[in-house]
């Protein structure tokens, strides 16, 4: 036999199907809306991640040396910390590298292969700022055979910048909505306790405590936080596929991504549920009059 | 058994300030005894059995009852109370989405009881106030007088030692209200305290008991056969 609690936050569906379903959209809009944000954010991060790897890259131009001192440099380079890849340029690659970019106007240049030998790195999101790169540049300037070390660093810095921007806007688009669902959730769930209110009543009157009269909210506010979190993950699966239908390059993320928010959208449903309902049981009988 | 020492409750005005219900009250009930309280609509009945069932609790002086002290019990102790206490209001309180069963049973479970003692009390009970037949039956479906019924029966289902009632048969006819009174002077032949506020005093004249009105803030013992309609 179920536990009371259970069969009372069961029976409160049919009861009180008019507040449930409130409550339960309430809580599906909030957590369509700051799942949807959680999404774009980490859209965001891909892309600031990406562009960032774009910009800051370093690369390492070499004097006329041999084959394998430029590959001994290329190794040390790959080895360096906070070097995600490195990629070997000899002369004539630049040579072909430089021809395809300028087309017959670049053989005016072709007496003598005068482009140096190169090793472009690409470092961590991590190290991508004016401090770690300039570490970087000074460690590779110290090593024989390097001629030059150079980054984008006006780039770098204004891309940072606007990307630091975007981030505090984002943020705080996030947090307003946020801060919004839980209001709406919040007295959602207020009213629809109120709505019961004779029922508290009648628990306290014939002898109930009030962690009996919580129970039984707990559990429907549970099962209705899982009910949103379910609807809101199918709302979002089917604004994903819409939106990638007309932006293929978002693509689809892997399976352990899907299922980490998958978890995350049914954990936030089910917490959001229990805290409303709590808190509004807890609130609603600390004023609570049983006549 | 019932113990009020020297109770004085008020209750804040818009403006703040006090406004005083009962000053100085003192009332001692013995167990097994059948009182009325009588007194105008506005009083302050309704505040001393409040101040019984520690809804509200005095600004001054002690409350004991069914072996509970208001000097010394914890906030968290008033549900335990309760349990001891049935309480039937004017207004009966019912729950319209149960039947009459689910609406006698729910005091019940309140306690901890489950499975098969419940249906036993329960059907004892409703078979007490007249009901078990119409134990499927919803509140909407029954008539003022069957509803205070379901409630007698909700508020005795717990064995409580002690019957409050405020204003019982205030929203019956005469002829239900008498039924509804038998029924409360039954339970009180069967051994119950049974506290019972009215403003109706025919009904203390036709069964009278020890009578206490509440009169200028302050209760005294009357007889019942000197009160006037």
């Amino acid at each position: 036999m179920l536990p009371y609690a259970i069969k009372e936050g069961i029976s409160g569906f049919r009861r009180s199907s008019f507040s449930a379903v409130a409550s339960t959209s309430a809580m599906t809009v909030a957590l369509v809306l700051v799942g949807l944000i959680a999404i774009m954010m980490w859209q965001a991060n891909e892309v600031s991640d990406w562009l960032k790897q774009r910009v800051g890259e370093v690369e390492i131009f070499l004097d006329d040396t041999s084959d394998d001192i430029a590959n001994s440099l290329f190794l040390r380079a790959q080895a360096s910390p906070g070097v995600i890849e490195a990629e070997y340029v000899s002369k004539e690659a630049a040579q072909e590298i430089f021809r395809n970019e300028f087309g017959d106007e670049a053989t005016v240049f072709f007496e003598d292969a005068f482009l140096p030998a190169s090793i472009k790195v690409r470092v961590e999101p991590a190290y991508i700022n004016s401090d770690s790169l300039n570490l970087l540049v000074a460690e590779f300037s110290s090593w024989n055979r390097v001629d030059e070390v150079v980054f984008n660093r006006p780039l770098l810095v204004k891309v940072q910048g606007n990307l630091r921007l975007l981030s505090m806007i984002g943020g705080a688009v996030g947090l307003l909505v946020l801060l919004a669902s839980i209001f709406l959730v919040a007295n959602t769930i207020r009213l629809a306790i109120y709505a019961r209110r004779l029922m508290i009543r009648t628990m306290k009157l014939v002898g109930a405590t009030d962690s009996f009269v919580r129970q039984p909210f707990i559990v429907e506010g549970v099962i209705q936080g899982l009910i949103a979190s379910l609807l809101a993950l199918f709302i979002i699966w089917v604004i994903h596929v819409v939106v990638v239908a007309y932006v293929p390059q978002l693509g689809n993320p892997d399976f352990g991504s899907v299922l980490t928010f998958g978890l995350a959208m049914i954990g936030s449903g089910v917490l959001l549920g229990w805290v409303g309902s709590e808190n509004a049981v807890r609130r609603f009988l600390r004023n609570v009059s049983l006549h | 058994m019932i113990e009020l020492k020297n109770v004085s409750i008020s209750y804040p005005l818009p403006d703040g300030s006090p406004r005083p219900v009962l000053e100085h009250v003192n009332v001692h009930i013995d167990r097994g005894e059948l009182v009325y309280l009588v007194g105008p609509t506005g009083s302050g009945k309704s505040s001393l059995l409040r101040a019984m069932y520690m809804e509200t609790l005095p600004q001054t002086g002690s409350v004991e009852i069914a072996g509970f002290h208001s000097d010394t019990m914890k906030l968290s102790d008033i549900p335990y109370l309760r349990r001891n206490l049935g309480v039937v209001f004017q207004d009966f309180q019912l729950l319209p989405d149960r039947n009459v069963f689910d609406n006698v049973a729910f005091a019940q479970y309140v306690t901890g009881n489950r499975g098969k003692l419940v249906t036993n009390k329960v059907l004892h009970v409703l078979s007490r106030v007249g009901l078990s037949h119409k134990r499927q039956r919803f509140p909407h479906e029954l008539s003022g007088g069957e509803q205070q019924r379901v409630v007698i029966a909700r508020a005795i289902v717990n064995d409580p030692w002690v019957m409050l009632a405020d204003e019982p048969t205030g929203n019956l006819d005469p002829s239900v209200a008498d039924e509804i009174q038998k029924l409360l002077i039954g339970l009180h032949r069967a051994g119950m305290t049974v506290l019972m506020a009215t403003h109706d005093y025919r009904m203390v004249r036709n069964f009278p008991a020890r009578t206490l009105a509440v009169l200028n803030r302050r209760i005294v013992e009357v007889d019942p056969k000197s009160l006037i309609s």
